[in-house]
């Protein structure tokens, strides 16, 4: 495990973000207030983006842990390596943050084990603390430090959902597709495609997202539509474009795929 | 070619109808039409009689008859997909149905094994339905029937288009008429809203001196100001047509650009008439549709300022009452509307308008009345000066109800498409006290909303009062739909027919059944004679439950593993190349395991076997209590393919109480063997439960059989293909026989490595716990 510094993770260019709601100024006034947050909504709608252009107007490096299944407390908080015959304590990357008052942000965290999640409690009420078992000591935040998570709450599964005692500790946002003329914006900024081009990917986006729960687990996402006019910029058709970042991506389905390649052949 | 002699040829029918046995002139009449053809194709045919003889002896002897005139158009090895369709057909349409394929061979079925018959509205609804549900935003669906037509819920389409001889133009058709039929919904024909004094209105009323009433603001009242109303709404079909086409140019682009061609095929099959306007118009809306709107008519004349972009229904409704007169005279024997048209049946749209808003109302009022009577009862001393202030706000509401919407979306004043999701109704204030409505019944809140311009007071009143009534409370909700087809408890399934290769549709009824349990001492005894054995099954199986365990020597974890970490720094001073695996890690594998016992209860278990068997049951039990996976158990026997029977012991989700245990106490055996239906039920039972593994374990002795033709390779082949039904569905399907020797069939029904043979009954109950644990370690 290669110990990278917490001033690597400081974001340097300005990330491109389109605020909906004043949800940036809420986030910052929940920083200054020494307040957790959390970010719910479906994939690709720009929660991590929100977290680095937030990091980066608080001038804060940015920790992201993607949580999965088998994430254990010590990949959080840190544990003891052995190195040329000696036990070396090594900081996870929540000890780090905690450490550096960076900001930690937990990607999906529903993905880790239940027990798991309970670390962060202390850290996250009015407390603020981290206590590290193994070391016997209990690290205090600094006030830079900020503690985020995210999770997407349309998997509808008993097993993936945040427990009240955790989610009750957050300032939460809801993130969700922007209205069509700001996903447009979004997408034109993003891959350079011109205005009209963008506005037709939306459209097949939102025929894509009323196929939810119609034989399409979740519809086309923003960065779908990011990396389908980023294609189509470089020159690839956009009917190529769409099979091979929008349709072939949502689904394996046969049928599905047919009809999906329908829409696009109408569109565009 | 030779052909078989009449009595060899008699003697093979008589063996292909077997177990029926027919008299030797009946046969020679059946017969009679194969004569003279050659051994090749009787070969085939006496192969496809195994397969019909048994579906319908009618049927066998109307292929017998037609069959001679088949083969001279089909080739014999073309005759097997043959009798799937005539099967096929018979079963879905009986005899009749059957007969079309039977007699007209050419058009019928080789027609469409070439393709030339068009493409069905079968054949294209899977890729175009989500097209349809795509574009419209919501379910909607693609329906045959006997016109062209929307009602704004379903399109409805005809069942057939073989108008083109390529099949890629007929889809193309097809699609082309769904998005048309779209766009009408779309670009507003059907909410036009005349109100009294616009354009249309006054120039209907002044020509034709018709009186304005309330309901000459909508579609057919305002054709009914027309003294020929068809006329009239032919014309604002045309017009509101000229307008989707624009519409479509501009939101599906790729489509328009694509149907180009058709649009000019259809363009060449208008007559060139002059005098004929329709025609006429039909003509531009169709040169327009393929060229695109750059190259579009100019605004000249009133028609061809339709397919303009800002056009509006109401423009359409003023070119219909100018162009009127024009058109009087003529109109009638005018071309057909174009295609992808269809009719207008604005009365049609009314119904689903009026059925979904009743729908909503209904979901609506039971919803919140769940809501507020779930809410703490309180004492209101605000009430009055609150009623008055939502009073002088909502003045429509009767003063104790109003439903809130946020002011930035209400006040706006945009169009209609536009307007919509802004306005979010967040809650409802009832007699003071604010009700936060759940998400769902937002979003149906909404869609009233949408519909009617606000939450109607009544509405929530009669909410209210179902809600005072509890009514909310108790209501239960709707029965389950399932496959249970023939009234409760009976399950419809299919049946292998290996002779075919092709499933007997719907051949075989399951009854679920209930045991009921017998108190006595069985369960004691059992207990009692197996305690010794107990302890240690128990013992082995709360081993296997370990939830939580340390592994040791992985390369990272989140303990150090001393033992490792001391022998690798042995290593190192030994001068050898150190392990890397120093740690231990916590590995937390739940067991998540749903399985199914299913129990032969047929007539051959009496006695020694079903003792066994209940037994080893009990054992089971005892065993999976300790380790905690779910596990349900069926036992099944029945007669003939209507009465399947499925007796259930215990299911998935119910706790091994005395109850279960009186009922594995009762089982007893019953009738026959008929394999195929149980095992298919219970695959799809567990099918629908999202256990990781899921388990189906048979537990039988001997052959299946039943007591019509299920026997033999029927029955092994049909018990094969349920179980390969039951992989393909995910489910680990296990087949414990009880038999004093392996017989070589087991190999090939069960499937090499799924199956278990147990040679002495004795032997069973201690078996059965064990085979489970080495089945799911």
């Amino acid at each position: 495990m290669k110990n990278i510094a917490a001033e690597e993770h400081i974001i340097t260019g300005k990330p491109f973000y389109l605020e909906q709601a004043e949800e940036l100024h809420i986030a910052r006034t929940a920083y200054n207030n020494g307040l957790p947050i959390l970010l719910k909504g479906p994939t690709g709608c720009g929660k991590t983006r929100f977290m680095q252009r937030l990091a980066w107007e608080l001038a804060r490096p940015l920790i992201t842990v993607s949580c999965h299944d088998d994430l254990s407390t010590g990949d959080l908080v840190g544990r003891f390596l052995i190195k040329g015959g000696e036990a070396v304590w090594m900081d996870g990357p929540l000890t780090k943050a905690v450490r550096t008052g960076a900001i930690c942000y937990l990607d999906e965290i529903v993905e880790a084990r239940k027990d798991t999640t309970v670390v962060i409690h202390p850290l996250a009420d009015d407390r603020r603390e981290l206590p590290i078992e193994k070391l016997g000591e209990t690290l205090t935040a600094p006030p830079e430090f900020m503690l985020a998570i995210s999770y997407n709450p349309g998997y509808q599964s008993v097993l993936k959902d945040l427990k009240q005692s955790t989610r009750q500790r957050f300032v939460s946002f809801e993130f969700n597709y922007p209205p069509p003329e700001l996903e447009a914006g979004i997408v034109r900024e993003e891959s350079g495609i011109e205005q009209p081009l963008a506005e037709k990917l939306v459209r097949l986006a939102t025929m894509t997202r009323s196929l939810k729960d119609s034989g399409l687990q979740e519809g086309a996402s923003t960065r779908l539509l990011i990396h389908a006019g980023k294609l189509i910029k470089s020159g690839i058709p956009p009917r190529t474009a769409c099979k091979a970042t929008i349709t072939e991506t949502l689904t394996d389905d046969h049928e599905m795929l047919a009809a999906l390649e329908e829409i696009t052949s109408s569109i565009f | 070619m030779i052909a078989l002699d009449t009595r060899e040829l008699k003697t093979r029918f008589a063996q292909a109808v077997l177990p029926d046995i027919l008299n030797d002139w009946e046969i020679e009449e059946i017969t009679e039409p194969l004569q003279d053809l050659p051994n090749a194709a009787l070969h085939e045919i006496f192969r496809q009689i195994t397969a019909i003889w048994p579906v319908s002896h009618a049927l066998c002897n109307n292929f017998l008859q037609a069959v001679t005139q088949g083969l001279t158009c089909l080739h014999h090895s073309q005759l097997a997909d043959w009798v799937k369709a005539i099967l096929a057909a018979y079963e879905s349409g009986g005899l009749h149905q059957a007969r079309q394929l039977l007699e007209r061979v050419e058009e019928t079925f080789l027609c469409t094994i070439r393709g030339e018959t068009g493409i069905s509205l079968a054949e294209i609804t899977g890729r175009l339905q989500p097209y349809a549900t795509g574009l419209a935003g919501h379910p909607l669906e693609l329906l045959p029937g006997p016109e062209i037509y929307t009602d704004t819920a379903a399109v409805y389409l005809p069942s057939r288009i073989a108008i083109f001889p390529k099949q890629t133009d007929n889809f193309l058709l097809y699609k082309l008429i769904i998005s048309f039929q779209w766009a009408f919904t779309a670009i507003g024909t059907f909410s036009l809203h005349l109100p009294e004094g616009s354009p249309a209105i006054t120039a209907a009323t002044q020509k034709h001196r018709t009186v304005f009433s309330a309901e000459s603001a909508g579609l057919n009242g305002f054709f009914n100001l027309f003294p020929e109303p068809s006329v009239a709404a032919h014309l604002f079909h045309l017009g509101e047509t000229a307008r989707a086409t624009s519409f479509l140019h501009e939101r599906l682009p790729g489509l328009m650009r694509e149907s180009g061609p058709l649009f000019e095929n259809l363009a060449r099959t208008i007559p060139q008439d002059p005098h004929d306007s329709t025609g006429e118009m039909q003509r531009t809306i169709l040169l327009h549709a393929a060229q695109g709107s750059g190259t579009g008519p100019s605004a000249a004349t009133p028609f061809s300022r339709l397919f303009q972009g800002d056009a509006t229904s109401q423009n359409s409704a003023c070119f219909a009452a100018e162009a009127y007169d024009r058109f009087r005279d003529q109109g009638k024997e005018s071309c057909p509307p174009l295609i992808f048209q269809g009719v207008l049946r604005p009365a049609e749209v009314l119904a689903v308008q009026r059925q979904k808003r009743a729908a909503a109302k209904e979901q609506f009022i039971e919803a919140l009345a769940a809501i507020i009577s779930a809410q703490p009862p309180q004492e209101l001393p605000l009430e009055k000066e609150e009623n008055e202030a939502l009073g002088a706000e909502f003045p429509a509401l009767e003063g104790q109800t109003a439903a809130i919407i946020p002011p930035e979306g209400a006040g706006k004043d945009l169009p209609d498409t536009k307007r919509q999701g802004e306005k979010t109704l967040e809650f409802i204030t009832i007699d003071d006290s604010r009700i936060d409505l759940p998400d769902p019944l937002k979003k149906l809140a909404r869609e009233i909303v949408e519909d009617l311009g606000q939450i109607p007071p009544q509405y929530i009143s009669s909410a209210k009062q179902a809600a005072g009534k509890g009514v909310a409370q108790g209501s239960a909700p709707p029965p389950q739909e399932g496959e249970a087809l023939a009234g409760a408890g009976l399950f419809i399934y299919d049946e292998w027919d290996y002779r075919r290769s092709g499933f007997r549709k719907n051949w075989c009824s399951l009854a679920a059944k209930k045991i009921i349990p017998v108190a006595g001492t069985f369960v004691g005894n059992t207990l009692e004679k197996y305690r010794g054995h107990l302890i240690r099954l128990k013992h082995q199986f709360e081993m296997m439950r370990n939830q939580e365990r340390f592994v040791r020597r992985q390369k990272d974890g989140d303990e150090i593993d001393l033992d490792a970490l001391i022998e690798a720094l042995a290593d190192i001073k030994a001068g050898l190349p150190p392990s890397e695996e120093l740690f231990i890690r916590l590995a937390r594998d739940k067991r998540n395991i749903s399985a199914l016992f299913l129990v032969d209860m047929s007539s051959s278990t009496e006695g020694w076997v079903n003792t066994a068997i209940k037994e080893a049951l009990i054992l089971l039990c005892e065993s999976l209590e300790i380790l905690g996976d779910t596990y349900g158990i069926y036992g099944f026997s029945g007669m003939r393919r209507t009465r399947s029977e499925l007796f259930q012991i215990k299911d998935l989700t119910e706790p091994y109480s005395d109850e279960v245990k009186g009922r594995i106490a009762a089982i007893a055996p019953q009738e026959y063997t008929r394999m195929g239906p149980p095992i298919r039920h219970l695959t799809r039972l567990l099918a629908e439960n999202d256990a990781k593994i899921r388990l189906l374990v048979t537990l039988s002795d001997g052959k299946p059989e039943d007591y019509d033709d299920y026997k033999g390779e029927y029955a092994i082949e049909d018990t094969r293909h349920a179980l390969i039904e039951a992989k393909a569905q995910g489910v680990h399907p296990f087949c414990i026989t009880i038999d004093k020797e392996a017989h070589s069939y087991l190999p090939h029904m069960y499937g090499e490595v799924n199956y278990i043979c147990i040679d002495e009954v004795g032997k069973l109950p201690n078996r059965i716990p064990e085979i489970y644990r080495g089945l799911t370690s």
